[in-house]
């Protein structure tokens, strides 16, 4: 039986690959993927720690829920970015700076 | 009927009001807005005058029923917890000490909205302040809760400040500010004074402190202990409190009198201010001082006004000798008559300070015919500086050749002023320096000597006067601006022979029926005397 | 003599009528401004006829004393009346008789004057208050006539104001009168003080307050009030100021000469004839309150002003300024006289001189007033008024010489004039009176007649320069008849008849019975050798003048000499007054003006000053510590505010990245602290 140690492993790898790409890249598309990487991540230790929880399948129904809602997430960010391209023509977050005081 | 007082006060203030919403379209219209408020004050005064009751009965001056045409409104009533209830009267009426200003405000009034015809720019605030300073001065004399008075004394502060300082002279600004700043320096002073009178006399009828002038003047009324106690006789800073007080309310009414030494303020005041604004000043302002010596000074204080009546008396010699020596080195003519004033004040002083019948009866006196006199002699001196707008002596020479009434005019003025008999100056000084002298016999305050030198000064403005007659008006004629001035000065115009005539008239009326004053004042100068005394 | 009847209250009512009928005239000029000659001559002639009824009903009669109550002051009341009494009712018909002549006289005298009107008002003015002067019955109201009169004169000096000199002497008189109008209210001052009452009846009558008071213990004591004795005697010295300055009595004297500059009608109606004798009829009305000691001193000044004026008349050139030194000097004849209580006498001596001087100046008047019209006929230039460019008058003028030789004699004295009786009576009563006293006292008649024979040398001189000699004018003449006329009369009233009957007696005038006698032991031989010895040096010292000035014999006064100078420069008492009094008054007053521009004033400018100093170190103050310690932490909350914007940046990243910050800094506060 694999440990419960690798799950959170993996899952704290893909968490920080997908938080560093939020952090870095120059891409919205790419902040996105970033964003669905650390979702996985969390998606992932849901599936993980379902196997302790009292109510069978608890963690799964979760991280079945959790995939909706990131699914449903994207689907409203593309079209945020889609927006946002046609307002600034780019969708590099470093050159949208409009929130600055 | 009853609110004959109160008419008479708040009139001007409607007319103000009135000049201050008309369209400036009416700009031509105000003077004679101005002149009717005047006029019917006038007729308001003279109708009070005859009504005016002198029996000893309605003396007034200490006793609050005997005062005439009362009114009392209850008009400012707070609670302040602990400290009591406070308690301010719109209390007004008259007696024979109050009652000749009347007459004399209106007439000056009159004369000074006459002499405002010269007046061209800003029209509407120029008549609005006047009405305003009108209303200020009427206020004053009629006031009998000193916290009324003391709001009409500082109320007639603020347009002449802005007469003068608008449309002054070339120092208008400098000038304003003085007078400004002299008078308020005493009047700041004498707001203490009030305010420990208000917490150490009580009103007997409801108990709570007043502002109540009349109840002030009587020493039962005092607070057992209080500042102000005549039997307490607390001291401030080593002296008694209530000397302390009579000096800084006499201080803050001799810088309006003026006396000497606080009387540099006047010289450039007058020099700079406008003809009708000089008027006032000298004809009503200086009047106020004196009043307010009778009225507050000697009756709230006796008997600190008896310890120092001595110094007062000497202040008065002083101002009469020294204001006449200074007419005589002037080369202004507007400056001479504002020192000459200086000096006729001076006997106003010295009257007051002997606490006789003769004296306070010469000393009023003197103040009503100063009042008239010193106006139409401003009044003259504008008609010249109107047309050629210079006043020195020395530029003139042989006006009674050009200006033949106007010099019969001026020589009317001067010789009343001067104190030739038959003029009310006469009578106003001889009894003067008469209640000066019999003073040591009756109560001793003032020495005989004071009542002689006094007299030099007599001597003196005969010198003064004589001398700027025979420079001015006698001789050949020669002007210093040459036939542009001869053409420029004109005789007195029929608006001028409307304002001198009056004041010629006044003078000379007194001079010859003195009683036309004194039958109306001397119940309240036998019962101001006897307050003092008693 | 008819007997005339009226009753007391009719009497009042025409003194009233009396004084008012001159006001007429002055305030006819305000109404009309057309020359009011006519009219005034009428209505000073019907003051005239007036007071001759009131003299013939009250002289040596009853006294008349009707008053009301004018105003009171306090409790005190102030009576205006009239009193009627044989020195008022003298005075009244010699001031309005002497009036009415001038006014008469000036009809021709001011003729053509521009300003004719204004003449007849300030003289209609004169007469009222001349004539209120004399008949009122208060101190008060004597005052009040008193300054008056001294305005109108004033107003008459300064007629011609156009001459500066003129509008000089007018101011002149003016103040020098002022000077004694402080003494005279000094007077009443002190007099009410003592008394309560300005009222003269109840003041110097019969049994009055002044003579019930008493000396005692060095205390003034009357029935009401008390002071120390000094002050009776200030308060005589003091009325006799007012005289003083009035009646021109050393050392208040020097208006009168230059009061000359009028005109001629005036100088002899107001400087000769009437005002100036004020001087000595308020005396006569205060006398009960004079005690010895002022009466000494107004002896003293009475013959000092005699002799000094006599001695300065002795070379005057100007006509007019020799009659108005004699003027002074007869003054002082009536003054002294006062001093030594020869009451009635200085009175008749009042009462004639003011007939021979008014005729005197009136001559002279004449004789001005034709010259001038000659110098103008033919364009000359000289003084008119200059006795030296006269002489040889008597043939033109014959009436305006023998008026003025009967005027001259009766100035001088002599026999069968009423200068004659008049003078014998102050000499012979001054000498009665030294009789009494030993010392300095003695010398008294000695100077009087002294002076009383430079009288007669000036007066001589004046006659013999102007009328005798060769004659310089052609064609001249006396001057129209209206003058001529007056001429006339009044050398009539210079003769005795007029006075007494027989010219040798003054005694037995009817004018000195009229008053108390001067109390003094008559000595008979006096009354003989007094006026003869008087009267022969008198004729002899005439003799010399004619000598010296019409023969042109001797000549006994160099040009040159001190007392020439000193005499002619009238003992340089203007000068000194300009130097003792006038300069040190204007400079006086020059520094008081300094002291108070720069001291006073200066006083007030500094404190101004002070403050404003105070104002901006308090101004630095409040800016830079007060106001900076408030900005201080306004820029630190900026400066804050500025670090914290910094985070702002806008990326979406850099947000997250502080988000990360921030929470990975909690975990690392909440697990390693």
């Amino acid at each position: 039986m694999i440990p419960l140690s690798h799950f959170m492993l993996i899952s704290a790898g893909l968490f920080c690959i997908g938080l560093y790409a939020v952090l870095t890249k120059r891409n919205a598309i790419q902040i996105l993927i970033g964003i669905e990487f650390m979702i996985n991540a969390a998606i992932l230790n849901f599936v993980a720690f379902g196997k302790f929880d009292k109510f069978e399948g608890g963690g799964q129904m979760f991280a079945l829920f959790a995939i909706v809602l990131a699914a449903a997430g994207v689907a409203v960010a593309l079209a945020i970015i889609l927006n946002v391209y046609k307002h600034f023509k780019t969708i590099d977050p470093a050159k949208i700076d409009t929130l600055k005081d | 009927m009853s609110y004959i007082l109160s008419i008479l006060i708040f009139l001007p203030l409607v007319a103000a009001l009135i000049i201050l919403i008309l369209p400036t379209s009416f700009r031509d219209r105000f003077k004679y807005i101005a002149l009717g408020t005047t006029i019917v004050q006038f007729l308001i005064s003279v109708f009070i005058y005859l009504e005016f009751n002198s029996t000893s009965a309605f003396a007034g001056v200490n006793k609050e029923n005997q005062f005439q045409l009362l009114e009392k409104v209850s008009w400012i009533r707070l609670d302040l917890g602990s400290i009591g209830k406070l308690e301010i009267d719109y209390l007004l009426g008259i007696d024979g000490l109050s009652m000749p200003f009347l007459i004399l405000s209106a007439l000056v009034m009159f004369v000074a909205t006459l002499a405002s015809w010269e007046i061209k720019t800003n029209l509407k605030a120029f008549f609005a302040l006047l009405l305003l300073l009108n209303t200020a001065i009427i206020g004053v004399f009629c006031a009998l809760d000193f916290f009324l008075f003391y709001i009409f004394y500082e109320l007639m502060l603020l347009p002449l400040y802005f007469l003068i300082g608008m449309w002054g002279g070339v120092r208008r600004e400098y000038a304003a500010i003085k007078f400004f700043l002299y008078t308020l320096f005493g009047s700041v002073f004498m707001l203490l004074v009030i305010i420990g009178l208000y917490f150490s006399v009580i009103n007997p009828a409801t108990g709570n402190h007043t502002f109540n002038m009349i109840l002030m003047m009587d020493p039962a009324n005092y607070i057992d202990g209080s500042i102000f106690s005549s039997i307490a006789n607390q001291s401030l800073l080593g002296i008694s409190a209530r000397l302390l007080a009579f000096i800084v309310l006499f201080v803050a009414f001799a810088i309006k009198v003026p006396v000497v030494p606080l009387h540099t303020w006047l010289p450039d005041a007058h020099v700079e201010a406008p003809t009708p604004v000089s008027i006032i000043l000298a004809g009503l302002l200086l009047k106020v001082g004196g009043y307010g010596i009778l009225r507050v000074c000697f009756s709230i204080f006796p008997d600190a006004a008896v310890s120092s009546a001595w110094w007062l008396g000497l202040l008065g010699v002083v101002s009469i000798v020294y204001g006449a020596l200074n007419a005589l080195a002037q080369t202004d003519l507007k400056r001479l008559i504002a020192y000459s004033s200086v000096s006729h004040m001076g006997f106003v002083l010295l009257g007051i300070a002997s606490c006789t019948t003769e004296g306070v009866s010469g000393a009023m006196l003197q103040m009503i015919s100063h009042g008239g006199l010193s106006a139409m002699l401003f009044f003259l001196v504008g008609m010249i500086y109107q047309r050629v707008h210079d006043r020195e002596i020395a530029n003139f020479r042989g006006l009674a050749l050009i200006m033949p009434q106007f010099t019969a005019f001026v020589m009317i003025a001067f010789f009343a002023s001067l104190g030739l008999p038959g003029f009310s100056a006469f009578m106003a000084e001889a009894f003067s320096l008469i209640g000066a002298f019999t003073s040591q016999d009756v109560n001793g305050f003032l020495p005989r000597w004071m009542a002689i030198a006094g007299s030099v000064g007599i001597l003196l403005s005969a010198a003064y006067f004589l001398w700027t007659l025979q420079r001015m008006f006698f001789g050949q004629t020669r002007l210093k601006g040459g036939d542009e001035w001869l053409a420029r000065l004109k005789d007195a115009n029929l608006r001028e022979k409307f304002a001198l005539v009056p004041l010629a008239a006044l003078a000379l009326l007194l001079g010859i029926f003195p009683s036309l004053v004194f039958s109306k004042m001397n119940a309240s100068v036998l019962a101001f005397i006897q307050l003092i005394s008693g | 003599m008819e007997t005339l009847n009226f009753s007391d209250s009719t009497l009042c009512i025409m003194s009233i009528l009396m004084i008012v009928m001159p006001l007429l005239s002055f305030s006819a000029v305000l109404i009309r401004r057309t020359s009011g000659g006519n009219f005034a001559v009428f209505n000073i002639s019907i003051s005239f006829i007036i007071s001759i009824l009131i003299f013939l009903t009250v002289w040596n009669k009853n006294i008349v004393h009707e008053q009301l109550t004018w105003f009171s002051v306090g409790e005190r009341q102030f009576t205006a009346g009239i009193l009627l009494n044989n020195l008022s009712v003298l005075m009244m018909v010699l001031v309005s008789g002497i009036s009415t002549l001038v006014h008469i006289y000036s009809l021709s005298y001011m003729k053509g004057d521009a300003n004719i009107n204004k003449y007849w008002a300030y003289l209609g003015l004169f007469c009222f208050s001349m004539l209120g002067l004399v008949i009122s019955d208060s101190l008060l109201l004597i005052y009040l006539f008193w300054e008056l009169v001294g305005f109108s004169s004033y107003l008459l000096i300064g007629f011609w104001f156009t001459k500066p000199a003129a509008s000089q002497a007018a101011k002149k008189a003016f103040i020098m009168n002022r000077i004694g109008d402080i003494g005279f209210l000094c007077g009443i001052m002190i007099i009410y003080s003592q008394f309560q009452t300005l009222d003269i009846v109840k003041l110097f009558g019969e049994g009055g307050l002044v003579s019930s008071a008493r000396i005692d213990d060095g205390l003034w004591i009357s029935t009401t009030s008390q002071m120390p004795a000094i002050w009776l005697s200030i308060a005589g010295l003091a009325l006799f100021t007012g005289a003083i300055a009035k009646s021109a009595q050393f050392p208040l004297h020097t208006w009168l000469p230059d009061a000359m500059e009028g005109p001629t009608s005036v100088s002899s109606l107001i400087h000769a004839a009437t005002m100036v004798a004020a001087g000595v009829f308020l005396l006569g009305r205060v006398y009960p309150i004079l005690d010895h000691f002022t009466l000494n001193v107004i002896t003293a000044i009475g013959i000092i002003t005699a002799f000094m004026a006599a001695t300065i008349a002795l070379t005057q050139n100007d006509i007019k300024r020799i009659l108005a030194y004699s003027t002074i000097s007869q003054l002082g004849f009536m003054i002294a006289a006062m001093g030594i209580g020869a009451y009635g006498e200085s009175m008749f001596h009042l009462a004639t001189h003011a007939f021979f001087k008014c005729l005197l100046f009136l001559a002279a008047g004449a004789v001005i007033h034709q010259l001038h019209h000659f110098k103008e006929q033919h364009q000359l230039d000289f003084d008119h008024q200059d006795i030296r460019r006269m002489g040889g008058l008597r043939k033109q003028m014959p009436v305006a010489f023998i008026t003025m030789c009967i005027a001259a004699v009766s100035l001088a004295g002599l026999p069968f004039s009423s200068g004659y009786l008049s003078k014998d009576a102050l000499l012979i009563t001054s000498f009665e009176w030294a009789e009494g006293f030993h010392g300095v006292k003695k010398a008294v008649p000695y100077v009087l007649v002294l002076s009383s024979w430079m009288t007669v040398f000036y007066i001589s001189r004046l006659i013999f320069k102007v009328f005798l000699g060769k004659s310089r004018f052609e064609g001249i003449h006396d001057p129209p008849s209206p003058m001529n006329r007056t001429l006339m009369v009044l050398a009539f009233c210079s003769i005795f008849i007029l006075f007494s009957f027989n010219p040798f007696s003054y005694e037995n005038s009817w004018l000195v019975q009229g008053f108390q006698d001067a109390g003094v032991l008559r000595l008979d031989p006096l009354h003989i050798v007094v006026p003869l010895a008087v009267n022969l040096v008198s004729v002899a010292i005439i003799y010399c003048a004619y000598i010296i000035y019409v023969r042109k014999d001797a000549k006994v006064f160099s040009d040159e000499s001190f007392f020439y100078r000193f005499s002619n420069r009238a003992w340089y008492l203007n000068e000194a007054y300009t130097f003792l009094f006038t300069r040190p008054a204007e400079s006086v007053s020059h520094f008081s003006y300094q002291f108070d521009k720069r001291v006073v004033d200066g006083i007030i400018n500094f404190l101004g000053s002070v403050i404003r100093i105070l104002s901006s170190i308090s101004d630095w103050v409040d800016r830079r510590i007060v106001d900076g310690a408030i900005n201080s932490v306004a820029e630190l909350a900026k400066s804050i505010g500025n670090l914290s914007r910094k985070f702002q940046t806008g990326h979406l990243q850099h947000y997250l990245i502080t988000m990360l910050t921030v929470v990975i800094a909690f975990f690392i506060l909440n697990y390693f602290l």
